[in-house]
């Protein structure tokens, strides 16, 4: 056998070897067909026996041309597993195949009640202006739901109110205003006091749409040397845009409150109709939204603040007018029945 | 209060004011405008009279009228039975429009025409409660015929309804919303002093008051009363402010009390008998005959009018069926009187008599009107009733009359508004309302007339001076007080809990705290005296909840009735106790959680709502719960657990049990509440920071042989206590009974996570750590190795 018929040898091996692979599918026939054309036994590897007949000028040619048969080999087997590997895996993923349009399991988050909502934006809006939120019992007395609010026993201002008593002196809080008459207790009547209080209050009301015997409110108070009634109206103004709307604007109009000389209510412009006048403002342009004043003295007095040192400012506003309002609902039963089909709807 | 703007434009003139214009001037600058609205929503009414009356051809009931019209004689069909010819009547001719938007028509009704309509006062939109009418309304007899029928009626009015807030008591009258017109436009004012001639006869009424609950008392007597009706105009003004017309007498007390807000009463003077009037307190017990011909029980506190022997009148609220006026009276005692606002509240209070007359005393009144409206009224009955007046007036007055000097400077109006005013505008304003006052170096005294019972301090003045100027005109600014802002720790906590546990799926719920009293104490750990009403709203509203447990159970009821199975829901509400309110954080949860849809998804049982109080805890940064079994009323009494902390009380688990669950059409509910008093006091607000350990921890499994009762927080006890510093945690990773376990005991299988902080373990360590633990568990609990 001369370097010639070697290669053609070689060449007709690699023939037979690659048409071998093509019949190959798994890494297992791979192995075989290796065994048969790169193995101890193989063809190839029997050819360098034949060296010792070739002359010693071709010995070298012969040796590479063996060698490099080998390596080709091995490259077309390789190349063979490379595709098998890679023809594996597309099986694989391909068995891996699923729906993508198919739901997801339920991991939605759930709500915060719509009234904690509100509250915690408009608590989060008085913190940026330097505001604290206090918090006082819902089972007050009548001292400081009332008489201390200027409101004594018979007057008139009651009317205003059908209170839930628990016995003479224990009621159901009509209003947060005592939590106000309680911080200013706490902080002695010697220092500023500008606070908000949010919390559950109780009137005599038969339950329907618009009433409610169970509701929210959230108060203001602030208390300074210095504070005014223009403050009032700037920050009502800060308030009703931040529920609102940007674009709100309010009017004062007189009212009266016991516990605030002057009183106002406040209505901001309707953001239904922009306060042309509409069925949801009832052709008025505006919507009252909250009750206001200047604090009365004889509350500073009876609450250890001196008038003639300080004056201030409160105001107060229930939460499900707000949200009634912000979201046009229609019945406030809505936020005590607790239809999760209504709470959901903001998470 | 309802104001006639005919009755009205008497003392201001509304001349160039429209009616809208004045509404909107008195929201903006006074009160609040309830309505505005036509006394008579109707036109085209003219009078008529009825010349031929006879039978329709084809309806007894109806008649046929020849109506003369004065324009010409109209055949019309009415359905009136007391038509009759010779009437004059009021009709609606076609192209009319009555009340309720009806339109008149030329019309055929059974086959013959009819030109136009009879009309009852109904018709016309007068509401029953202001006549006594049954048919169409018959005119005077000498209604010109032909003219415009509600100008002749006086219908032709506008009414302001203003809602009165109750400091403004003055708005009860004429004359004081005449002041407040005047004030807010700026015009003038015509009030004039009765003219009142009176009989040589003297008044010899002897009056005498023995209660300091009779401020003042005025008496007149007036003589050869005649009852009949009184004029139409007056009839006019007695509707449009909401009053029924009755007769003379009693109409000329209620016009003159709407004028001048100080409230009267006409006594049958004859049936008083004694010709004297003594004011006294009633006795405990004592009874009484009203007008309305009820018995009254009387309670010490409550002001009679007696005639020295027997009560007449309950004082302010309401006069005695004896001395009533009727037809038959020839003599009356006016009464002009003011009581204690206080005794006149409690008293109509509580026999339920809330007038026009028990407010006005309530709210208070003008202590200079008394005597006025005497004689107004008075003078009115002499013209009206053709009665003579006797000469005098016998009373009792301890009122003060004077005007409140109240000062106001300049610089705290300005201080208190942050305005900019002068004294030239504050000067206006206090001209405008008619308070009298000087002026010096800008301070302003005021002399408050009495009218004006709501203006006692200078910040009452700033208000007068502030909603007439313009409160909307002031600046928008913020205080300038300096302060932070921040939450409290337990604001802040709450909202964590918020986050968290909408976070894991829950939805926050809002529940009523009035409850079912039998229901409000369910539920809870440790029962307490519930908060209950003294009168409650109704027997679901009765007692404050101890839970928010129960409102929720609602809540689940109510879903699980509209097929929503998942209910995750959790409220922060109160245990309510008359010393204290206790935050409660709850969670009931029910249904399958997470749900994975088109995949098995496992139902929430007890160690779910775990899972969730745990997340909590770590989220809380709260140490671990220990659970400790526990048998409550309602509960399941094998899956309920109290939750502490180093043996204090934080919280409990439970299933509820089958049957009481069942009560709300539910199953399977499970529940937990946190105290968050003690939740706050276990938190550890800091970070405790601990390097990582560089050395790998390893893996140990032991598999134990226990009595079933053994719970595996008390092995994992006692595993963590023999191996201080080296155990990094231990969990339980399978539990098993049945075939090959012996009866009442459980295989347990726990992987423990061994380590040493400072170097690896090695195996004969780990070894020795094992057999500790095996030995601690088998003295402590009798677990077998498997």
């Amino acid at each position: 056998m001369d370097v010639k018929d070697l290669n053609k040898r070689i060449k007709t091996l690699e023939e037979q070897l690659i048409q071998a692979l093509e019949e190959v599918e798994s890494q297992h026939d791979l192995q075989q067909v290796k065994s048969r054309y790169l193995g101890k036994k193989a063809e190839i590897s029997q050819l360098m026996r034949h060296m010792k007949d070739i002359p010693d000028d071709d010995k070298p040619a012969f040796g590479k041309a063996v060698n490099e048969g080998k390596q080709r080999f091995t490259e077309l087997i390789e190349a063979k597993r490379e595709e098998i590997r890679k023809a594996e895996v597309e099986r694989k993923l391909r068995a891996e195949r699923i729906d993508l349009t198919l739901d997801a399991p339920d991991f939605t988050p759930g709500s915060v009640h719509i009234l904690n909502q509100i509250v915690e934006e408009i608590e989060d809006l008085f913190i940026g202006m330097g505001y604290r939120v206090k918090e006082g019992p819902e089972i007050e007395t009548d001292e400081y739901n009332f008489e201390k609010l200027n409101i004594p026993k018979d007057h008139p201002a009651r009317d205003m109110q059908d209170t839930l008593y628990i016995d003479d002196e224990h009621l159901l809080r009509t209003h947060t205003s005592p939590v106000q008459v309680r911080t200013m207790l706490e902080y002695g009547g010697e220092k500023p006091v500008k606070i908000i209080c949010p919390g559950k209050v109780y009137r005599r009301d038969d339950d329907d749409a618009t009433h409610s015997h169970q509701f929210y409110q959230i108060e203001g108070l602030v208390v300074d040397e210095t504070t005014t009634m223009s403050d009032l109206k700037g920050t009502l103004l800060k308030v009703a845009r931040a529920m609102f709307g940007e674009d709100r604007e309010i009017r004062l109009r007189p009212s009266y409150f016991p516990f605030t000389e002057p009183s106002v209510e406040v209505d901001v412009t309707c953001a239904n109709c922009d306060g042309a006048g509409c069925s949801v403002c009832k052709h008025s342009g505006y919507i009252e939204i909250l009750g206001a004043g200047m604090v009365n003295n004889a509350v500073l007095k009876s609450s250890g603040y001196d008038p003639k040192r300080y004056q201030g400012f409160a105001f107060g506003l229930g939460i499900e007018r707000i949200a009634m309002l912000r979201y046009g609902i229609e019945d406030i039963r809505h936020f005590y029945v607790n239809d999760l089909r209504f709470n959901r709807q903001f998470r | 209060m309802k104001v006639s703007l005919t009755w009205l434009n008497n003392y201001v003139s509304l001349k160039g004011i429209e009616p809208k214009t004045l509404s909107e001037a008195f929201t903006l600058k006074s009160q609040e405008v309830e309505d505005l609205f036509p006394l008579v929503d109707a036109d085209h009414l003219t009078i008529g009279k009825v010349i031929d009356c006879r039978s329709h051809e084809n309806a007894s009931s109806l008649s046929v009228c020849d109506v003369d019209t004065g324009d010409a004689t109209r055949q019309i069909v009415c359905g009136a039975d007391n038509v009759a010819a010779g009437q004059k009547v009021v009709v609606a001719l076609p192209g009319s429009r009555l009340a309720g938007g009806m339109e008149i028509e030329k019309t055929e009704i059974r086959g013959v025409e009819s030109n136009g309509m009879i009309c009852s006062l109904n018709e016309l939109g007068i509401d029953e409660k202001y006549h006594y009418e049954d048919g169409i309304h018959v005119l005077d007899p000498s209604a010109p015929v032909g003219t415009d029928a509600l100008e002749y009626l006086a219908f032709n009015d506008t009414v302001l309804e203003l809602d009165l807030t109750p400091n403004r008591a003055d708005l009860l009258s004429m004359h004081g919303v005449a002041y407040e017109t005047a004030a807010i436009f700026n015009r003038n004012l015509s009030i004039s002093d009765p003219e009142l001639i009176t009989a040589e006869e003297k008044n010899q009424v002897d009056i005498s008051t023995e209660t300091d609950g009779c401020r003042s008392y005025y008496g007149r007597v007036l003589d050869n009363v005649s009852i009949g009706p009184s004029p139409r105009w007056m009839q006019a003004r007695l509707i449009a402010a909401g009053i029924r017309p009755i007769n003379n007498v009693v109409d000329v007390t209620n016009y003159v009390m709407l004028e001048t807000g100080q409230p009267l009463h006409a006594f049958d003077y004859d049936r008083i008998g004694t010709g004297e009037v003594v004011v006294r307190d009633a006795e405990e017990g004592e009874t009484f005959i009203t007008l309305d011909d009820e018995t009254r029980t009387l309670k010490r506190g409550d002001v009679l009018i007696t005639n020295g022997e027997k009560p007449i009148a309950i004082g302010g609220v309401m006069g005695g069926a004896q001395t009533e006026v009727t037809e038959g009276t020839s003599s009356i005692l006016l009464e002009s009187a003011a009581f204690e606002p206080r005794r006149i509240r409690r008293t109509s209070a509580r026999l339920e008599l809330k007038s026009e007359s028990s407010l006005r005393f309530e709210r208070g009144i003008d202590p200079q009107r008394t005597r006025y409206a005497l004689d107004r009224a008075a003078s009115l009955i002499a013209i009206y009733a053709s009665a003579s007046v006797r000469d005098g007036v016998q009373y009792v007055d301890n009122q003060a009359k004077g005007s409140k000097p109240v000062d106001l400077s300049l610089s705290t109006l300005n201080k208190v508004l942050g305005s900019a005013y002068k004294s030239s505008e504050v000067r206006e304003t206090l001209n405008r309302l008619r308070f009298p006052y000087e002026e010096e170096d800008g301070l302003f005294t005021v002399h408050v007339p009495s009218r004006r019972q709501d203006v006692n301090t200078y910040q009452d003045l700033i208000e007068e001076i502030g909603r007439l100027q313009d409160y909307n005109a002031l600046p928008d600014t913020l205080p300038t007080t300096l302060s932070t802002g921040a939450l409290s720790a337990r604001q802040k906590m709450r909202r964590r809990i918020r986050r968290t546990l909408t976070g894991l799926g829950l939805d926050e719920v809002m529940t009523y705290v009035l409850r079912d009293k039998a229901r409000v104490s369910d539920l809870t750990v440790s029962d307490a005296d519930p908060v209950e009403l003294s009168k409650p709203l109704s027997r679901d509203r009765h007692a404050l909840v101890l839970t928010p447990l129960q409102g929720m159970l609602d809540v689940a009821a109510y879903n699980k009735n509209r097929k929503e199975d998942r209910l995750h829901i959790f409220e922060l509400g109160k245990r309510y106790g008359l010393k204290a309110e206790k935050e409660r954080l709850s969670i009931l949860m029910h249904g399958p959680y997470r749900h994975r849809r088109w995949r098995k998804t496992p139902e929430t049982d007890f160690y779910t709502l775990k899972g969730v109080l745990e997340a909590l805890q770590e989220s809380l940064n709260l140490p671990s719960f220990t659970y400790e079994r526990k048998t409550l009323d309602h509960y399941h009494p094998h899956q309920t657990a109290l939750l502490k902390v180093d043996g204090e009380l934080v919280g409990h688990i439970g299933k509820l049990h089958p049957e009481y669950a069942s009560g709300y059409g539910l199953e399977d509910v499970y529940v937990g509440e946190l105290d968050l008093d003690v939740i706050e006091s276990l938190r550890r607000t800091d970070h405790a920071y601990a390097p990582i350990s560089p050395y790998p921890g390893v893996e140990r499994d032991i598999a134990l042989l226990v009595d079933e009762e053994t719970p595996a927080q008390a092995l994992k006890e006692t595993i963590a206590a023999s191996l201080p510093k080296r155990l990094k945690q231990s969990h339980v990773f399978d539990v098993y009974t049945g075939e090959r376990i012996e009866e009442g005991k459980k295989s347990i299988a726990i992987r423990l996570t061994l380590a040493d902080p400072q170097g690896t373990l090695k195996s004969e360590d780990i070894d020795a750590l094992i057999s500790k633990v095996i030995e601690a568990l088998t003295k402590e609990h009798g677990a077998l190795q498997r």
